[in-house]
């Protein structure tokens, strides 16, 4: 994880009081290099001489937009970039997403936000030597491990089925809060998924079977009636 | 072009309506100012006839009757009585050049046309015949002969005559019609295309031509007011749009800073409790201006929706796992009633899922005390719409105030001020609907909770 902080991030907005701010906030969270610029032109020039590993960028510049900006640096180069933006519509989100940005935040913001939705960018574009790992986690009485695809527990080991993987997979993303039975179809069967309500309780049984100690009163995997299922797991 | 053939029907009636009544009031006419003055006082025949009656024989002389004596003489008539043998036996002011004895053929002659270019008139008599003669040209004597076939079918001839004025009638009044419509009809046309504010030309010519002339300038006109007016919605939806970028900018330090002394930890607690109020209410007026901007451009139809097929009872499952997931207070309670799967609206989905997040939202700010909130979808009873109904069991606002809630604040329909709440909430909810080409239908009394049913046309699937 030490090696996200020393990445070289590059902030563009043409207001300094938020380079500075957004500069403070780095800081604070321990990443020190740090670059500024106000327009297009200065952003190029760094982009050439410094290579910075991740750029934020306005919209609104002085000399141009940002989405031109975004589309000239891509011509040499692929780091991660994402928009910081006061412009919050629909039309300009896509816009900027399309043309290849790897986030989109529209001001006014939360500085926490600012900075998960960045390490998140770093950790995913530089860690990828690590293998993107897939969690592995603790439920009441067993071990989950979706890297492997099994369950562990006193019982012994039992594999998961793909449908079973996909459904923990996107329950572990949302611990501990609401997954709707659409979402959870939606992600094991994608696009159309009306009347797989049916199967995706089938599904669910087999896993309590798997992970639960008592299947019919389940601890972990808990039925939330009428909107889908809550996955509980315990602290790391 | 109903109109129009109304027009030719009403025109044609009209004109027939119009020849029977000149028929009549030339029948009329005839009666009383042709033939009046045809005869003096008194027809010769009326004249002839006294005098026959009147003519006596006294011996071997002839003496008419003193009435029969004025009637000639105001007629300045003369009378003679011819017997058998072609001789005149009796006469009353003869002129001199008439002759006193007539051949047959010369009473043949006579009795038919004139009598040296007097008018007479023959009536037979016991002794003869009487001739009575007018003065020189005052009648003109005409002879009529038919024949009986004739005579016979003239009531059919009459009534072809009648008829064929009626048929001739009608032609010319539909051929006129006709005419007077085809110079109509364009401008029928042209004030229809108005009415439908769509832009318009009608030729200008013919008698018509200045009507046509200001049907074509209140196009123009009406064209160029409603660019005028987009214009100017534009501008304002821009304008709005604008402000609400530049709002942000700041708002991104308040927030910033504020949030960042919240959880510094080196700050005595008080000062983060108050640097939390400011971040609490930055974020308000972070979500005011969204709103803002989003019934901005909903007002000037400049929101583009991105439409597709949802299902109500996926959005109804989804506000409600979110508002759970977010920590709903426990005073608070959401229920589904999904009578059906399978209702399915074509809509934004997120735009939906912000009115129906407004409508919840609203539901828990204004029962602090806490309520039960039912997310229900249904059908109407005609198939043809989806409901979303978010009800609530809590205080409720006077019916009488309903109307003005889904009216923009501040805005010359809305009659009374915002109570709490910068009120943009449920004309943005109320807005979002009608971009969905359905509506907001609120329902509420005090004490008995409030219910805002979103109507959208369903959209049918094929199985």
């Amino acid at each position: 994880m030490e090696n996200i902080k020393n990445k070289k991030i590059l902030i563009v907005d043409d207001e300094p009081e938020i380079r500075k701010m957004i500069e403070g906030f780095l800081r604070k969270e321990g990443f020190f290099r740090i670059y500024l610029a106000a327009n297009c032109e200065e952003t190029l020039k760094i982009c050439h001489s410094i290579k910075p590993q991740i750029a934020i960028l306005d919209v609104m510049l002085p000399d141009g937009d940002g989405f031109t900006l975004l589309s000239s640096i891509r011509q040499f180069s692929q780091m991660p970039i994402f928009f910081l933006t006061a412009k919050g519509e629909d039309q300009d989100r896509l816009l900027g997403l399309g043309l290849g940005a790897d986030d989109y935040i529209v001001k006014p913001f939360l500085p926490r936000e600012l900075i998960l939705r960045l390490t998140a960018i770093l950790k995913r574009v530089y860690t990828t030597t690590v293998t993107q790992q897939l969690p592995v986690f603790m439920v009441e009485g067993c071990t989950i491990d979706l890297e492997s695809a099994v369950v562990r527990s006193n019982r012994g080991e039992q594999p998961l089925t793909a449908k079973e993987h996909a459904l923990l997979l996107k329950l572990y993303e949302n611990r501990g809060r609401i997954v709707t039975s659409d979402a959870l179809c939606e992600a094991v069967w994608g696009g159309d998924y009306y009347g797989y309500e049916n199967s995706l309780m089938v599904h669910i049984r087999r896993i309590r079977e798997k992970i639960e100690m008592n299947p019919s009163k389940p601890k972990s995997l808990l039925t939330v009636r009428g909107l889908g299922y809550k996955l509980m797991v315990k602290k790391e | 072009m109903d109109g129009i053939t109304r027009i030719l029907r009403r025109f044609i009636g009209v004109t027939i309506l119009i020849c029977i009544f000149l028929f009549i009031f030339n029948l009329i006419m005839l009666g009383s100012v042709v033939f009046n003055g045809m005869y003096g006082e008194q027809s010769p025949k009326n004249v002839l006839r006294n005098v026959v009656l009147e003519l006596e024989r006294k011996d071997s002389n002839y003496v008419l009757g003193e009435s029969a004596k004025n009637l000639l003489e105001q007629e300045h008539a003369w009378a003679m009585l011819i017997d058998s043998t072609g001789k005149v036996r009796w006469n009353y002011k003869l002129p001199e050049e008439i002759p006193l004895s007539y051949t047959l053929i010369e009473a043949a002659k006579f009795s038919r046309n004139y009598l040296m270019d007097y008018p007479v008139f023959v009536w037979e008599h016991n002794d003869g015949l009487v001739v009575i003669g007018y003065p020189k040209e005052n009648y003109a004597k005409y002879q009529f002969y038919f024949p009986v076939s004739w005579i016979s079918s003239l009531p059919m001839r009459t009534v072809t005559l009648f008829i064929g004025n009626i048929a001739l009638a009608l032609f010319l009044s539909i051929l006129i019609g006709t005419r007077l419509i085809k110079s109509v009809r364009p401008l029928i046309a042209g004030v229809h295309a108005l009415s439908n504010e769509e832009p318009t030309y009608v030729e200008v010519k013919g008698i018509f031509s200045d009507l046509a002339e200001s049907i074509n300038h209140t196009s123009d006109m009406l064209q160029e007011k409603n660019a005028a007016l987009r214009a100017r919605d534009k501008a304002r939806s821009n304008w709005i749009a604008g402000i609400s970028h530049d709002i942000r900018t700041p708002l991104s330090m308040v927030l910033g800073y504020a949030s960042e002394l919240e959880e510094n930890m080196t700050v005595p607690v008080e000062q983060r409790q108050q640097a939390g109020i400011i971040r609490q209410q930055a974020q308000k007026l972070r979500s005011l201006v969204s709103d803002l901007n989003l019934v901005s451009m909903l007002e000037y139809e400049m929101q583009p929706l991105n439409l597709k097929s949802i299902r109500l009872s996926m959005l109804a499952r989804q506000v409600a796992s979110e508002f759970l997931n977010n920590g709903l207070d426990e005073r608070f309670t959401i229920t589904l009633d999904i009578p059906d799967e399978n209702i399915k609206v074509k809509a934004d989905e997120k735009l939906l899922l912000r009115a129906i997040n407004n409508l919840v939202q609203n539901s828990i700010t204004h029962n602090p005390n806490g309520c039960k909130i039912l997310l229900k979808t249904c059908l109407s009873s005609d198939n043809q719409t989806c409901c979303f109904i978010v009800s609530d069991n809590g205080k409720g606002v006077p019916r009488n105030e309903l109307s003005d809630l889904i009216e923009l604040p501040y805005s010359s329909s809305r009659k009374r001020l915002v109570h709490n709440g910068h009120g943009l909430g449920l004309p943005m909810v109320a807005r979002i609907c009608q971009a969905h080409h359905g509506q907001l239908v609120l329902e509420s009394e005090i004490g008995k909770g409030m219910k805002a049913i979103i109507q959208l046309p369903q959209v049918f699937i094929q199985q």
